[in-house]
């Protein structure tokens, strides 16, 4: 009995790994798409790139823009949320088609799966409370500082020398950073200026916290296929044609986002 | 290797909180007892009622709450994250403990009270020399339980920051490298084998009437 379980729990894990190690390259990934009907596209929420409104419905710059993309596809955009962390096995194991959520284009993820033009500019701001703001626009030494793990905010929070008389720590998510600072854990938190934009000010549980801006170097955004997937060629085609009509502009400017927008 | 340095790193985390636990929520839970058993109402409506928001509420959420709580609600920001991370353990485990220790000495046949009473022991008396030792023998196999529980609860403190175990063991992962992650398992599995041996060494030893 015991063997027989020992067994059954062995087949489990072989299956498992396989499953997650198929992230083959597609043949005819645009195809499979099509026969799909839909294209599955992974996402976390953060504001204003993908949220839920006062109604309960997904919207936000990203989820508006995939939706015009997808239209012009023939295919039904779906949404699924996903954790982070696990997005490139997510892609490969085919659950989902797509990563669009602010995702910043970086030689590592390049190698690793098939990324769109770059359509939006962001870069690493602090977030700071109202009270400290003059203080620690100044001079920030010996200030504690949080980025989220993982993050391009944690790699500049390790190599710029901003930061390097404060002291440092790594958190789970940007959304605990702001939390840290509003409790007064923490005195900076970087975030992405695209996040922070929507997160904090009036209107915000976080009114007593402020940006400011030292033109950290500026980063871009796109959207992750699979490796070696044709779609990312047509999706890239559709975008140009909806700059060009003046589509994504429109999106963009109801996020505010207009000047952050270098989609061609 | 190197990894293996910055898992034992991230473990000490584990550890420290594991025992900083274990010395301040075993006498505290004792104290959470008294008041439960409190004859004085109140008190002992009031520690019920603490017990229960403890129990039920998950320890993920109490680390948040004890984290920025102090700042958000009362203006004192909390400053270190070990610092919440202990009080959080130690609050929620000596209501744990607390209830273990009152099943322990409620399970005490009243007759023995009243043996000792005719002996002319006083109350207190009774507790200390009578009741007390018989309720540490009954406690020993819940409380193993539960520690061995802590001993794996400890990894919670990475949703605060605290760069325990596994936090250290993703940072790999990110770079690439899985196997960090699952290995952190050996670390867990040979700490509860030590305390798994520990407790079956303290049951033999209080298992004095049945040799």
């Amino acid at each position: 009995m015991k063997l027989k379980k020992l067994l059954a729990l062995a087949a489990a894990s072989v299956i498992a790994l396989s499953v997650a190690g198929c992230g083959q390259t597609t043949d005819d990934d645009l195809a499979y798409i099509k026969d799909n009907g839909k294209m599955i596209i992974g996402y976390t929420v953060i504001k204003p790139l993908n949220y839920t409104d006062d109604r309960g419905d997904l919207t936000g710059f990203e989820t508006e823009f995939a939706e015009a993309v997808c239209e012009k596809l023939g295919v039904d955009a779906k949404f699924v949320e996903i954790n982070w962390d696990s997005k490139e096995s997510e892609l490969n194991a085919k659950s989902i088609d797509c990563i669009w959520n602010g995702m910043t284009i970086t030689d590592e993820r390049k190698e690793n799966m098939s990324i769109s033009t770059p359509y939006l500019e962001n870069r690493q701001v602090m977030v700071v409370k109202k009270e400290n703001a003059e203080m620690l626009a100044e001079n920030i030494e010996g200030a504690t500082v949080i980025a989220e793990a993982g993050s391009a905010g944690e790699e500049l929070m390790n190599s710029d020398e901003t930061f390097a008389k404060s002291e440092c720590t790594p958190v789970p998510s940007q959304a605990t950073a702001l939390m840290d600072v509003a409790a007064g854990t923490s005195d900076v938190a970087i975030i992405d200026y695209v996040m922070a934009g929507g997160s904090v000010g009036m209107g915000t549980d976080y009114e007593d916290l402020i940006i400011i801006d030292k033109d950290f170097e500026s980063e871009e955004y796109g959207i992750a296929f699979r490796k070696g997937s044709n779609v990312t060629e047509e999706v890239n085609k559709i975008i140009t044609e909806l700059v060009n009509d003046g589509t994504l502009n429109k999106i963009a400017g109801k996020y505010g986002l207009t000047e952050l927008l270098i989609a061609k | 290797m190197e990894k293996w340095l910055a898992l034992i790193d991230g473990f000490e985390y584990n550890l420290l909180i594991f025992f900083g636990t274990i010395i301040a929520a075993v006498p505290l839970g004792l104290v959470i007892t008294f008041c439960t058993m409190s004859k004085f109402k109140p008190l002992s409506y009031i520690s019920k009622l603490f017990v229960w928001i403890i129990r039920g509420t998950p320890l993920m959420l109490q680390l948040f709450v004890f984290l920025y709580g102090p700042g958000l609600l009362l203006g004192i920001p909390m400053k270190s994250r070990l610092t919440a991370a202990f009080i959080a353990f130690i609050i929620n485990y000596a209501a744990y403990f607390s209830e273990i220790y009152r099943g322990g000495i409620e399970s005490i046949p009243k007759g023995q009270y009243e043996a000792g009473q005719v002996l002319g022991l006083t109350k207190r008396q009774v507790f200390s020399k009578v009741v007390l030792f018989q309720v540490i023998k009954r406690i020993v196999p819940p409380m193993g339980n539960e520690i061995i529980t802590l001993v794996k609860d400890t990894s919670l403190v990475r949703i605060i920051g605290v760069a325990e175990i596994i936090m250290s063991a993703e940072r790999f992962s990110k770079a690439g490298f899985i196997w960090p992650l699952f290995s952190t398992g050996l670390f867990f599995l040979a700490m509860c084998g030590l305390l798994t041996l520990l407790f079956g060494h303290i049951e033999k030893k209080l298992n004095y009437y049945h040799n």
